[in-house]
């Protein structure tokens, strides 16, 4: 299982919840399996195959450049944030 | 020096003489501005006068007919941008916005906006052709207030802007706020329910500028291969190459980016402004151009960072800060991108705190884009709460740094976000303050007070690239593409001299151009010496593998029993069987040939920062003078290579901080001109505004790095705004809600004039 936190803005979409279990072992079946809770869901964070660049990913608290298709272990916990940029 | 289990090295903590440094202090570095290729001609901008107009025609034909002019572009030389958001190096980037800041198309948003250019054969003619070109405007009223352009009756910026939330869905009605972001988490209502203590105050920020002391230069030169060599300034050359080939439209590998020594940056030299336009006067003109800002362009149409506006309360309960709540608007300038979203994950990240609602609004405003600047957004969010929780712990009776040891976010303790802490040192910075001397020592003497805040900031990782190559005679070249701003060629060689058992000496590092080496992000969110450093460890081992491969066939002996250690490989059944490094290297053409080392990679592990700072002050009750009497920084440097550089960017960051809080501001007539573009009348803080900034450092090392590297340089900025205003307050028994607290503030504030 990977584990998700919803952003509070985002949680609407999935009944307020706030984090979420799915089966899955890569960012886009994720972001797939949420897709199926709520249809559309994946094509509000994904555009030209990778996540809308205003956005990032934590995996397990840390941002990084990730592909979609990257293997995920088993209990990583991932997060949606907006990307930010340093001086 | 607080020391948490470090190993001990034999160069990292040393501190030795950084390699361009004879170069700069005997003026023989080449700067942006230095460089002369032959036929060099001179650019400059035609800038708007207006905040907001629209540009009803561009008349260039009297400029164009001047002896001398070679050649005038205006933004219909620019290639069609699409409306499209790309990753550009650290952050994202509209094409099209980028594009229209470089040079307005059909409206000045801010003044100073770019709106034409010419090239001529003297820089005097140039600036004169600038007022022969004649720009027909249609003047429009100015928005300059982060409140009053979020009132649904504002003028707006662009009417096809809509808001653009988290999840992509715009707003149904145009508006100038570009996005919204919201963290949440707990039942903040429930918690201030059951609080002991709720206080609720509103603070404000100037938008404010770096200052760097170089002002932005660019010189291009279109070749007749149809190739694009560029000569700049810059905090990543790799990220210039990448918006000139998106702006232009030109493949990358046909733009060759060299970047020059660099005057500072602080995040104002990520943006590209002259770069394109100097490439188009050149390939108009047939002439290498050269343009350089002069100080007024610089603070009028360079990227400062956000005014703001903060909405916060607050609740304790038995001594806990148990909810935030906070609304953060920030001024993203003429087009979004402001770092309100920064700014509310960094807001409480010093603290555990279970309960929390912040909601943060970026903001267009008729003033120039906003660029990152040293934890961009950070500043203003920890001034607002750190303020406020200052006077709320004053009402506890409670010490302000025992509140914060009791309240310390630590190693799991859950961010804004939903993100866990790896190992952090917030908790060790506010025991070093609690344990330093300056706050044991006595607050003594009228209009003294004496103040402390804390502020975080998550440093980055992104992509670095580096080759090592191994000389005959020992010696060794680092080759790295990441620009040196804060010592990094001399942080990066004590890391490979680290590796490689050698001394930093035997090292000589260079800053190379976009054709010379793989891809590097910028030199910013202070990843440079952690991710470059990261990148040289790497390339260190190729070598130490290589030498290992070279030495068994020189020693007779089968790889799997040789060892490298220190600067040399040995058998590791017979130690007497051992060969060393120069000795390797000298035979290296008999080997196999030379000895290179390579690493490219996208950093993980990263290591946030923390900080925490002590501000004693006076004020002077008659003219509102704050003078600040003694300073501590002390921070969470993880290990810190080279302590004397770290010492540096915390002494920098204080010092910019300071002026942030006590006298910088962007100063805007009700048009919208800005009245104070030149360092005489914006006023940042020199050496005798300033006493000798103590530094604290505090090594808890970054498990995510082999020696334990976390980014320094932007943190200390964060925390001195509130220090300062918690000071001032306890000086004055008056609490400021506004900054700087300039004497104006001050004598108007505490008398009610």
């Amino acid at each position: 299982m990977v584990v998700i936190i919803i952003p509070a803005l985002m949680r609407p979409y999935f009944d307020g919840a706030n984090r979420l279990e799915v089966e899955a072992s890569t960012l886009d079946a994720v972001l797939r399996a949420l897709d199926d809770r709520s249809p559309g869901f994946y094509e509000r964070l994904v555009e030209d195959g990778r996540v809308r660049p205003e956005l990032a990913i934590a995996v397990n608290g840390e941002v990084y450049q990730m592909a979609l298709h990257e293997r995920l272990a088993p209990g990583t916990q991932l997060t949606i944030v907006p990307a930010i940029g340093g001086g | 020096m607080t020391t948490v289990d470090r190993p001990s090295y034999k160069v990292i903590g040393t501190r030795p003489i950084r390699p361009d440094g004879v170069e700069k202090v005997t003026g023989q570095a080449q700067y942006g501005a230095d460089i002369r290729p032959p036929g060099l001609v001179y650019g400059r901008i035609v800038r708007s006068p207006h905040a907001h107009a629209r540009i009803l025609s561009i008349d260039t034909s009297e400029a164009e007919a001047m002896p001398g002019v070679l050649a005038v572009v205006t933004s219909r030389d620019l290639p069609t941008a699409a409306d499209k958001v790309e990753e550009l190096g650290e952050t994202a980037v509209n094409l099209r916005e980028l594009s229209e800041n470089i040079l307005a198309h059909d409206k000045a948003l801010y003044h100073g906006h770019a709106v034409a250019a010419v090239a001529a054969t003297s820089s005097q003619i140039a600036a004169e052709a600038v007022t022969r070109v004649k720009v027909t405007y249609e003047v429009l009223p100015p928005v300059l207030d982060v409140r009053d352009a979020m009132r649904p009756d504002a003028p707006l910026l662009n009417e096809n802007r809509h808001t653009k939330a988290m999840d992509g869905s715009l707003s149904e009605k145009p508006s100038n706020i570009a996005s919204v972001v919201q963290f949440k988490g707990g039942d903040v209502e429930a918690a201030f329910a059951a609080a002991d203590h709720v206080l609720e105050r509103e603070y404000s920020t100037s938008m404010v500028h770096q200052g760097y002391i170089e002002p932005h230069n660019s010189t291009a030169n279109w070749n007749s291969d149809g190739t694009l060599t560029i000569w700049t300034s810059t905090q990543g050359s790799f990220v210039v190459r990448a918006q000139v080939a998106q702006v232009l439209k030109l493949p990358v590998s046909r733009v060759r980016v060299i970047p020059m020594e660099i005057g500072g940056g602080f995040g104002g030299k990520i943006p590209i402004y002259l770069d394109p336009v100097a490439a188009l006067l050149s390939k108009k003109s047939g002439r290498p151009v050269q343009i350089t800002m002069n100080r007024t362009e610089v603070f009028q149409a360079s990227g400062p960072t956000s005014g703001t506006h903060i909405k916060v309360k607050a609740g304790i309960k038995d001594g806990k800060l148990t909810a935030v709540q906070a609304t953060l608007s920030y001024e993203a300038g003429a087009y979004p991108g402001s770092p309100v979203g920064a700014g509310c994950m960094c807001m409480i990240s010093p603290y555990n705190v279970e309960n929390f609602d912040l909601t943060g609004y970026d903001v267009v405003v008729n003033k120039p884009k906003t660029s990152a600047y040293r934890a961009p957004g950070a500043p203003a969010a920890s001034f607002a709460i750190e303020s406020l929780l200052d006077e709320l712990v004053k009402r506890t009776g409670s010490d302000p740094l025992e509140f914060r040891l009791s309240n310390s976010s630590r190693e799991n303790t859950t961010m804004v976000t939903g993100v866990p802490f790896p190992r952090i040192g917030a908790e060790e910075t506010v025991r070093a303050a609690l344990d330093s001397p300056h706050y044991k020592s006595p607050m003594e003497g009228p209009n003294r007070g004496r103040g402390v805040a804390s502020g975080f900031w998550f440093n980055a990782g992104l992509q670095s690239s580096v080759a090592v190559s191994v000389n005959p005679d020992g010696t060794v070249n680092l080759i790295q593409g990441s620009i040196d701003i804060g010592g990094t060629r001399a942080s990066l060689s004590m890391q490979l001299a680290e590796t490689l058992g050698i001394g930093y000496d035997d090292i000589r590092a260079t800053v190379v151009d976009t054709d010379s080496v793989g891809h590097n992000d910028v030199t910013g969110g202070s990843r440079t010496t952690f991710a470059s450093g990261l990148a040289v460890h790497e390339a260190g081992l190729d070598i130490q593998r290589q030498m290992v491969q070279r030495a068994s066939a020189l020693l007779n002996v089968p790889e799997d029993n040789l060892e490298y250690v220190g600067a040399e490989v040995r058998s590791k059944s017979d130690p007497s069987k051992r060969i060393s490094f120069t000795e390797i290297a000298s035979k290296s053409g008999q080997t196999g040939g030379p000895i290179v080392g390579k690493a490219s990679l996208s950093a993980r592990g990263v290591g946030a920062a923390f900080g925490t700072h002590i501000a004693d002050v006076e004020v002077d009750p008659g003219t509102g003078k704050v003078t600040v009497l003694r300073y501590t920084a002390v921070q969470d440097v993880g290990t810190a290579i080279h302590p004397a550089y770290v010492e540096g960017q915390i002494h920098g960051g204080v010092a910019q901080g300071v002026g942030w809080a006590i006298n910088e501001e962007y100063y805007y007539d009700e048009q919208g001109h800005l009245l104070n573009s030149s360092f005489l009348d914006y006023r940042m803080p020199t050496t005798l505004d300033l006493p000798m900034i103590e530094t604290v450092l505090v090594e808890v090392p970054n498990p995510g790095h082999p020696y334990g590297v976390r980014g320094v340089g932007e943190v200390p900025i964060v925390p001195p705004l509130a220090a300062i205003a918690n000071a001032v307050a306890d000086a004055t028994g008056h609490r400021f809600t506004v900054l700087p607290l300039s004497p104006r503030r001050i004598v108007e504030e505490l008398y009610g004039l």
